[in-house]
């Protein structure tokens, strides 16, 4: 165990002793008033709690292809997010449900010197192994808040987590196979199908010197298990700082291009997963975009964990806030937390970081003085200048929330 | 106590032998998913069955239990026709003003007694009356999205599908069936979805047609 767990676990276990002093005057710390929405409306009615497999039960978003969100209360029991509690989303319902480690491999070829097709044992010891702690957190977490809505999968704000992943660097392996000159972008893709011809595969592409840099991984490992099926088994791309759209499951072939990806199977490039190609990434609510580009970087976000939306709160006595703040790497500068709707903010104290592209923890002390209804604010600042801001903007994909969010409790 | 100690060594070797070796001799990794049970909402508008057999090729139907309420007809209809342009869903324009009055009705602001949604309905019903040939029919109904005649693509192929029933005395009634309630676990785990929009006489003709491959 790592000192940064060993904290993990010291801080985890002070806070069960402090919702233990707290659970004379129970239910202080009750749940959330709302259900699996948690403030999202839908057209159909409330959404299930769901088992798949090796998963514990998540929010439906819908049942084939799967698409899983994980429930907030999850967050709160620690940076790092159980694989069994991990969100799933697929776009294809042509996935697979069986692999074999015998047959599987992964293709590297194009503008490359020298093909590879790898087992996953021959990748695992291509080059030494490393580990990241990174946020994977969908394009469209949140999505349900968009005002007006917007279609697609009404995100609540469960649609990410943050894992330790173990593989090899992309850069490595691009390395063993040579790549050419003249390479301009590299492709990936899974082993996930369409359903019919006519529609798009899933294919994702990243620039070559992105795809040459440090960063992105091809990982097996997730918090020292093997990727669970329905995450990627048994090879995924990780990158780091990226949203969740890029990181392909069941990796199979990478393909580099001489050219940027275009035609039928780069739609999820060319035509979805983009944003305003403006400053702020937005638009005038309802309108639509002139020029858009694709989605990239994670913009700063924090949340607080430790209390839902609906909750209760003891009235003068010490309570400690905890919760959650991530963003691209740049690496967070501030926590910011408001008790009385933004009117005043104190500063929190960050919790030791697992690495720059980690949920990092945040903690403040502090006492409500007034009983009655309130509502509680969490905003992050990073090093790069990004604040967040506190209304939110609109883009048509409702992709990229970042607004800081309130909820609100009540003081009793 | 040596012999205790050799029989140790040798189990961490068989340990050690095991883990090293495991991803070459492990067994395929396989999950089970759970079985789909949505449903849309009934509805004589046309629109429900059209709903029922189309949206159902490529995704469940809680896809859509699960959008924003408040959506309107021409709202619906536009994510609707998104599913053919960008996902190559097999859709004639009448069948998405259809589906989209339907879904309107059922999850948004439209009333069944709108005149825009009867509009909608209409003009599809009205093609449902026409007598198609049978190649329109597998064109129309999406069948070609997952079956070929020679091939197994999602589906199994029509050749396959005559070679297992066609001895069988009721193998046109069973094909009939197949196609108006759909299906899943004879070829796999993908479902069939039911072809509701088929009238009896259509889902005869094609079944005969894929028993004469």
């Amino acid at each position: 165990m790592t000192d940064n767990e060993h904290k993990q676990m010291h801080s985890r276990r002070r806070f069960i002793r402090n919702a233990g002093t707290l659970a004379l005057a129970a239910p202080l710390i009750a749940h959330a008033a709302q259900g699996t929405g948690e403030g999202v409306t839908f057209a159909g009615g409330e959404r299930p709690l769901v088992r798949f497999p090796k998963k514990r039960k998540l929010i439906l978003v819908h049942s084939r292809p799967p698409h899983l969100e994980t429930p907030f209360s999850i967050f709160n029991e620690g940076v790092i997010t159980a694989n069994d509690a991990f969100y799933v989303r697929y776009h294809l319902a042509n996935l697979p449900t069986s692999i074999d480690l015998a047959d599987y491999r992964l293709n590297i070829r194009g503008a490359v010197k020298k093909p590879l097709s790898l087992s996953l044992d021959e990748l695992k010891s291509i080059v030494e192994q490393v580990e990241v702690v990174a946020v994977n957190q969908c394009s469209g977490n949140s999505r349900g808040y968009s005002s007006p809505r917007v279609f697609g999968a009404q995100l609540s704000h469960g649609a990410m987590g943050n894992a330790r992943w173990m593989g090899v660097p992309l850069k490595a392996v691009l390395e063993k196979v040579g790549v050419l000159s003249d390479a301009k972008q590299v492709v990936f893709n899974g082993l996930d199908k369409p359903v019919q011809p006519t529609t798009p595969d899933f294919h994702k592409s990243l620039d070559i010197e992105h795809a040459l840099s440090p960063e992105p991984l091809l990982a097996w490992g997730m918090n020292g298990e093997d990727l669970p099926f329905l995450n990627g088994y048994p090879l995924k791309l990780i990158v780091p700082g990226y949203f969740g759209t890029y990181w392909v499951k069941h990796l199979s072939d990478i393909v580099v291009l001489d050219h940027v990806y275009k035609g039928h199977d780069a739609y999820f490039m060319n035509k979805a997963y983009r944003i305003p190609d403006n400053d702020c990434m937005c638009v005038a609510p309802g309108t639509q975009a002139d020029k858009t580009r694709p989605i990239s970087t994670l913009p700063v976000r924090s949340f607080i964990t430790s209390v839902m939306a609906g909750g209760q709160m003891p009235v003068n006595r010490r309570v400690e806030l905890k919760g959650i703040a991530f963003d691209s790497g740049e690496g967070l500068k501030s926590v910011d937390v408001s008790i009385d709707g933004g009117r005043t903010w104190r500063a929190a104290k960050l919790s030791a970081s697992l690495g720059r592209f980690s949920f990092q923890e945040w903690k403040l002390d502090i006492s409500f003085k007034q009983i009655g209804r309130t509502a509680l604010m969490v905003r992050a600042s990073n090093r790069a200048g990004e604040i967040q801001p506190l209304k939110a903007d609109w883009n048509p994909g409702g992709y990229r929330r970042h607004a800081v969010e309130t909820t609100p409790v009540t003081i009793i | 106590m040596q012999s205790t100690k050799t029989v140790r060594s040798i189990l961490a070797f068989c340990l050690i032998f095991f883990t090293a070796s495991s991803s070459s001799f492990a067994a395929p990794k396989q999950i089970i998913l759970p079985p789909e049970t949505a449903k849309l909402p009934k509805s004589e508008l046309a629109g429900y069955q059209l709903a029922t057999q189309k949206c159902m090729i490529c995704h469940s139907v809680d896809y859509i239990f699960y959008q924003p309420p408040g959506m309107n007809q021409a709202q619906w209809t536009a994510e609707v026709a998104k599913m053919k342009h960008s996902y190559g869903a097999a859709l004639s324009e009448t069948d998405i003003k259809s589906i989209g009055a339907y879904l309107a009705v059922v999850y948004g602001t439209a009333e069944i007694t709108d005149s825009e949604v009867l509009a909608a309905s209409a003009i599809s019903l009205a093609k449902a009356d026409s007598k198609p040939q049978t190649q329109e029919l597998l064109t129309s109904n999406g069948c070609m999205g997952c079956h070929a005649i020679d091939k197994k693509m999602l589906g199994p192929s029509f050749k396959d599908i005559a070679a297992k029933y066609k001895q069988e005395l009721q193998a046109q009634n069973m094909l009939v069936t197949s196609m108006q309630k759909g299906g899943v676990g004879k070829w796999g785990e993908i479902p069939m979805p039911p072809m509701a929009n088929l009238n009896a006489e259509q889902a005869k003709r094609l079944a005969a047609f894929i028993l004469e491959q």
